[in-house]
């Protein structure tokens, strides 16, 4: 697949601070890309710097193999950081505002507000919305014109949990839909369940970047329980090419090199050595599991 | 460009009560300083007989353009006032962050706020013009003519002079509160005292010397003050109009390029 967005070397500091540190990585066109890290890990310095809010001290990135102008935010819709809006304009005219710089997305307005469940208010002025309906108004800001490419900076930020569940839905419709879409987040849930590919940041530095299955399945684990669980150890202790064993909650998880384990196999052995199996899952190991032990 | 730019920031004001209300004001404010002066001056009474024969009459063409736009120059804090807020407005609701990340190249954003200013300038030109019209008009022995409209001319320039310099302190301040006190302070003292400081330090004379080029002092100077300069029995301190417009034009010119550029250069 062709790259939507390449970043190479970018270096920004804020004083003697090292916010971003020489990160490069390249976003498949279609892919929803997570960008995950800890609080103040460089994901917004790296998207402002992408929109040209933030200037790098050393760097280049490209969209679609161009220098990324002016021209070319028009066709990307960007949520970064916090809603940013007129205060003492409705929702409505703030939209008109947003439509007006793109030069496009004036018929839209309405469309978008149903999107965001904000069609109702649309007259009311921005200031007497609540955080959850300001960051809905910011992604239907975002999706205006109908881009092809979205960069989403938390943007489940401030929303209650239903709230959350229906940008989820949207980001996945949205993605389904073929759009590329960028998205920063220190929710690992939420780039789990959308995420195709994900970077992962920590204090400014590019720790790992690629497919969502690449960058957390480097071992296959498998997870077995029995009615008795010590007799279980000594089997599958004999199983060839096997890691580790580690009990945990009841089960056993047996740890194999990536894309060797093999479930009839295991079966089988623990079968034929009289033993037999209450549970045999094949897991992933989670986001979450990776996150830390990467960050830590 | 132009008219994009100008509807983009006419969406952002045409909705903005506190814009009208200070615009309402600089009306106000305008014609009833003129007004006030216009009473003094017309009166059948002793206290206008000694003022009519210090200032001759101002209300009367030609006259009227010079004394309107002087008496109006001292109303210039309320549209820099205006400036002041709508840039401020925009770092207060990091709308400057969003209309860049919308598309808005760093140049344009720049471009449509000097496009405000142009376009308040006109305003401001046009209700100066409209006032003079009428007390000209209002006047006895007063005939229509357009000698002296250069003033209006200089009128414009000041305040786009002044403007200028309110969206570069707006820009590098960026806090709304700070920016209006230090304009203020700014326009009202210290600037009167560094005038006098420069003038003293070169000519030893505090009324005479280089201070009057000191940054918005020179355009303030193209439209002197009539009665002061009559008071000094002829004698001009004042440096050459033309002198003091090609500066107007340095400074000018200088607040903007400041401006581009700090807005291009810095993190938003």
């Amino acid at each position: 697949m062709p790259s939507i967005v390449t970043i190479s070397g970018l270096t920004k500091f804020y004083g003697t601070i090292h916010a971003l540190d020489n990160v490069s990585f390249e976003v498949p066109q279609g892919s929803v890309f997570g960008i995950l890290g800890p609080n103040g890990s460089g994901k917004t310095t790296l998207l402002g710097i992408i929109t040209d809010v933030v200037k790098a001290n050393a760097g280049s990135f490209t969209f679609l193999d161009l220098p990324f102008s002016a021209d070319m935010r028009k066709q990307v819709g960007v949520l970064l950081e916090t809603p940013n809006f007129y205060h003492y304009l409705s929702a409505e005219r703030n939209l008109q505002i947003t439509a007006a710089i793109k030069g496009r997305g004036e018929n839209d307005i309405d469309t978008v507000l149903k999107k965001v469940n904000l069609y109702e208010r649309k007259s009311s002025k921005f200031s007497t919305f609540s955080l959850g309906m300001k960051q809905r108004l910011a992604i239907a800001a975002a999706l205006l014109g109908n881009p092809n490419v979205l960069i989403l900076d938390e943007p489940t930020n401030g929303l209650d949990p239903v709230g959350i569940a229906e940008i989820r839905n949207l980001i996945t419709l949205l993605a389904s839909e073929g759009k590329t879409i960028i998205m920063a987040s220190h929710l690992l849930d939420e780039v789990e369940k959308v995420c195709t590919h994900v970077a992962i940041m920590k204090k400014g530095k590019l720790l790992t970047a690629g497919h969502v299955d690449e960058v957390l399945a480097n071992e296959d684990i498998v997870e077995v329980s029995a009615a008795d669980l010590a007799q279980l150890e000594t089997i599958v202790n004999t199983l060839p090419e096997l890691k580790q064993v580690k009990r945990q909650n009841g089960n056993l998880q047996l740890f194999y090199p990536i894309g060797t384990a093999n479930m009839e196999n295991i079966n089988r052995h623990c079968f034929n050595n009289g033993i037999t199996l209450s549970q045999l899952q094949l897991k992933k190991k989670s986001l979450e599991t990776k996150f830390i032990e990467l960050t830590n | 460009m132009i008219i994009r730019l100008l509807k983009i920031e006419w969406l952002k004001l045409k909705n903005y009560k506190t814009f009208w209300i200070i615009l309402a004001l600089l009306v106000a404010c305008v014609v009833g300083i003129n007004y006030v002066y216009f009473e003094l001056v017309s009166s059948k009474n002793q206290a206008s007989g000694v003022v009519n024969m210090v200032l001759g009459t101002p209300f009367q063409f030609p006259d009227v353009w010079h004394t309107v736009t002087q008496v109006a120059s001292y109303m210039l804090f309320i549209p820099s006032l205006i400036v002041v807020i709508l840039t401020t407005n925009e770092y207060n609701f990091k709308t400057h962050r969003q209309n860049v990340i919308d598309g808005l190249s760093r140049t344009e954003f720049i471009i449509s706020k000097v496009l405000v200013i142009a376009a308040l300038s006109i305003v401001s030109l046009l209700i100066v013009f409209l006032t003079a019209l009428v007390f000209g008009l209002s006047s006895e022995f007063s005939y229509f003519s357009l000698a002296n409209a250069e003033y209006l001319f200089y009128f414009f320039l000041q305040c786009f002079t002044y403007m200028s310099f309110a969206l570069l302190l707006s820009l590098l301040l960026k806090r709304s509160g700070l920016a209006i006190a230090l304009f203020f302070v700014y326009i009202c003292i210290v600037e009167n005292i560094l005038v006098a400081l420069i003038n003293r330090a070169v000519s030893g004379n505090v009324l005479e010397g280089p201070g009057y080029y000191f940054l918005l002092d020179a355009s303030d100077k193209l439209i002197p003050v009539k009665s002061l300069q009559k008071m000094m029995q002829g004698k001009n301190f004042l440096p050459p109009t033309i002198n003091l417009l090609v500066a107007t034009f340095v400074y000018l010119g200088l607040f903007l390029f400041l401006s581009k550029r700090k807005f291009e250069t810095a993190d938003l």
